[in-house]
């Protein structure tokens, strides 16, 4: 079984007047180990996209699956424990929050699973060095480079052992050296952590990392052959 | 309290401001709590703090102690109804007080009420320092520490305006006033020889005095009323509230208090709710990545409470220290009990208040964290 499957999504954007559709028909499934990269011009639906498959947003036909689970009746708060247990977003580098250090960055999701235990600092030590973080545990996001925050947003993704590694557009505020960089430690982590990860991204120079790509375009996905 | 403790920690100067303005507030609540319960001891703090539970007087004097007169042989009466358990009589008069060795035209007068009780009566203060009514002849009194500071101490003889009675200070008693004068306590008898000198001042009634204090519990206020003629009795409370003055010095002092207690759970409301609309993003992305609507509400709640609770405690400081040096004739006495119950509304008020933040929070989409501006 895929770790995510999207079945049949469609999602349609109504207002007063008009409705338009920014998913339409969409199938897709991930499994352990595998990264896959969405790319499309801007207004075609790639955020859409993620956000349906990180429960961030229901769709409005369709099922969406998490390993077994079907989602798209879930509530609210079931739809925060599922981001919470199964999924790890790698957001944009202004997703860091200021006032916790690179560390506690991590332990917060800790947190909100319960209490913060010895074995969870280690684990997330661990992943920070993985990250080549291990010189930066005290401080705090203003004090680092922008590619040392998105490493720190990587890790963050991992530490709450996800099953589906979700990426938007981790490359953005990064010149090419550290763009590389960061994806290929994305890579290599699902590689190594046997995750099924999906990342978005406008850089064609970042696909040779990646396993499939796929290309969307006013909401219809398909498969590039590379 | 990770989140919320990270970030005190963190932006101090911010919170730290904030901090600033809920100690001064409750610096003031506490400071006006005291200087309330002082003004109202100063008009009722004798009849406030007696051990009575209920209180005697003449039918239609609007339980005034000045109007009413009754007859001490009543008290018998009394203590045959049901659940009463020990009754004390009581006669106040006004009068003015100078020292017996100097004469009436020059020497410094002091404006006093004369209290007559029974010695050995509930209604009898224990002395803070002196001698007790029982043991001393009829002229001795126990008088207000107050008098201290008109250059009173024991063993003065007390003359009284317009009357030739002698008196003589055998003891001090702590915080009796009444009626915003300091009280003396004589023996009843010789409250009797100064308020009803003139003849027929008395309208006739033997034993006279002003009302009559019971112990009590489990009474049935209408059948006693009905039982007995020509009285009206009330609870101590209702019988505090008839001295005049009382009831609207209270008032506006209580009016103050509760505004300043408001006027706090706005500031505080509106800090945080400022904060947490600068912070919307970032409440945004703890949602994306798992927090329920719970854990982040609780971070601001937390936040709200720690820094509340961290400012009363530092208010209650300030104002012992203010307590310390505050002069002694100030009338200001802070009670522990009102400061705890003052400290828990401002608590509870300061937390209701974080209610406009976390209605906010339940309306912040996490999808805000994919940087879509909406
Ligand atoms: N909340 C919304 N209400 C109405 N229309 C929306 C909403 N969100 C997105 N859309 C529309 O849906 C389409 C897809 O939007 P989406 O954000 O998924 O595009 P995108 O591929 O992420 O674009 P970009 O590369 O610029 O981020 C767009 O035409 C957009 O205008
Ligand atoms: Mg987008």
């Amino acid at each position: 079984m895929s770790s995510i499957q999207l079945e049949n999504v469609t999602k349609r954007y109504k207002d007063n007047v008009s409705e338009m559709i920014a998913l339409n028909h969409v199938s897709l499934a991930v499994d352990k180990g595998e990264f896959v990269a969405i790319i499309g011009p801007s207004g075609s639906g790639k955020s859409t996209f993620l956000s349906i498959a990180g429960a961030l947003l229901q769709p409005s036909e369709g099922e969406v699956f998490i390993k077994d689970k079907a989602i798209s009746s879930f509530n609210e708060k079931d739809l925060a424990q599922v981001r919470l247990e199964q999924i790890g977003f790698i957001l944009q580098t202004s997703n860091l929050i200021p006032y916790l250090t690179v560390l506690d960055q991590l332990l917060v999701v800790a947190k909100m699973k319960g209490s913060i235990t010895e074995e969870m600092k280690q684990a997330a030590k661990e992943l920070l060095k993985d990250l080549g973080l291990e010189k930066r545990l005290k401080k705090y996001p203003n004090e680092l480079s922008g590619g040392e925050r998105q490493r720190v947003a990587i890790a963050r993704s991992f530490m709450n052992n996800p099953d589906v590694i979700l990426a938007d557009e981790p490359t953005a505020n990064l010149d090419t050296v550290r763009a590389h960089e960061v994806v290929q430690l994305i890579a290599k982590e699902v590689k190594y952590r046997n995750k099924a990860a999906i990342m978005v991204t406008h850089d064609e120079r970042m696909l040779k990392y990646c396993d499939r790509v796929y290309r969307i375009e006013d909401g219809v996905l398909k498969e590039e052959n590379l | 309290m990770f989140l919320a403790l990270k970030e005190l920690k963190h932006s101090k100067g911010k919170f730290m401001m904030i901090g600033l303005i809920i100690v001064f507030i409750s610096w003031l609540v506490f400071v006006l709590s005291g200087l309330g319960t002082g003004l109202s001891d100063l008009a009722a703090s004798t009849l406030k703090y007696a051990e009575a539970d209920y209180v005697i007087f003449e039918e239609d004097t609007d339980f005034s102690l000045s109007k009413s007169i009754l007859s001490e042989d009543l008290e018998k009466k009394v203590l045959e109804q049901k659940g009463v358990e020990a009754v004390a009589s009581m006669g106040t008069v006004s009068a003015s007080i100078r020292s017996a060795d100097g004469n009436e035209e020059n020497a410094t007068k002091t404006d006093v009420l004369v209290a007559g009780i029974q010695p050995g009566s509930f209604m009898e203060p224990e002395v803070s320092s002196g001698k007790n009514l029982t043991s001393s002849s009829l002229n001795g009194v126990i008088v207000d520490e107050s008098l201290k500071e008109d250059g009173f101490s024991i063993g003065d003889e007390l003359a009284i305006n317009g009357y030739t009675e002698k008196l003589e200070i055998i003891g001090f008693v702590q915080n009796e006033t009444l009626n915003h004068q300091p009280v003396i306590f004589a023996q009843m008898d010789k409250f009797r020889a100064i308020k009803y000198a003139a003849p027929g001042s008395d309208n006739g009634i033997e034993n006279p005095v002003n009302g009559i204090l019971v112990q009590a519990t489990d009474i049935d206020l209408d059948a006693v009323n009905e039982e007995i003629d020509g009285i009206e009795m009330g609870t101590k409370d209702e019988a505090v509230k008839s001295i005049p003055g009382y009831a609207a010095e209270n008032g506006t002092i209580m009016m103050m208090l509760w505004f300043l207690i408001i006027i706090s759970a706005f500031i505080i409301g509106v800090f945080f709710y400022v904060l947490t609309n600068q912070k919307t993003q970032q409440f945004g992305v703890l949602k994306a990545i798992g927090g329920s609507n719970v854990f982040v509400m609780k971070t601001v709640i937390s936040q709200v409470f720690i820094l509340s609770t961290v400012s009363i405690l530092t208010g209650i400081g300030l104002t012992y220290l203010t307590a310390a040096v505050l002069p002694e004739g100030m009338p200001f006495n802070l009670r522990i009990p009102m400061v705890i119950i003052y400290s828990i509304v401002l608590l509870a008020i300061s937390v209701l208040s974080s209610l406009f933040s976390v209605i906010k929070i339940s309306k912040i989409d996490p999808l805000t964290a994919l940087g879509r501006v909406e």
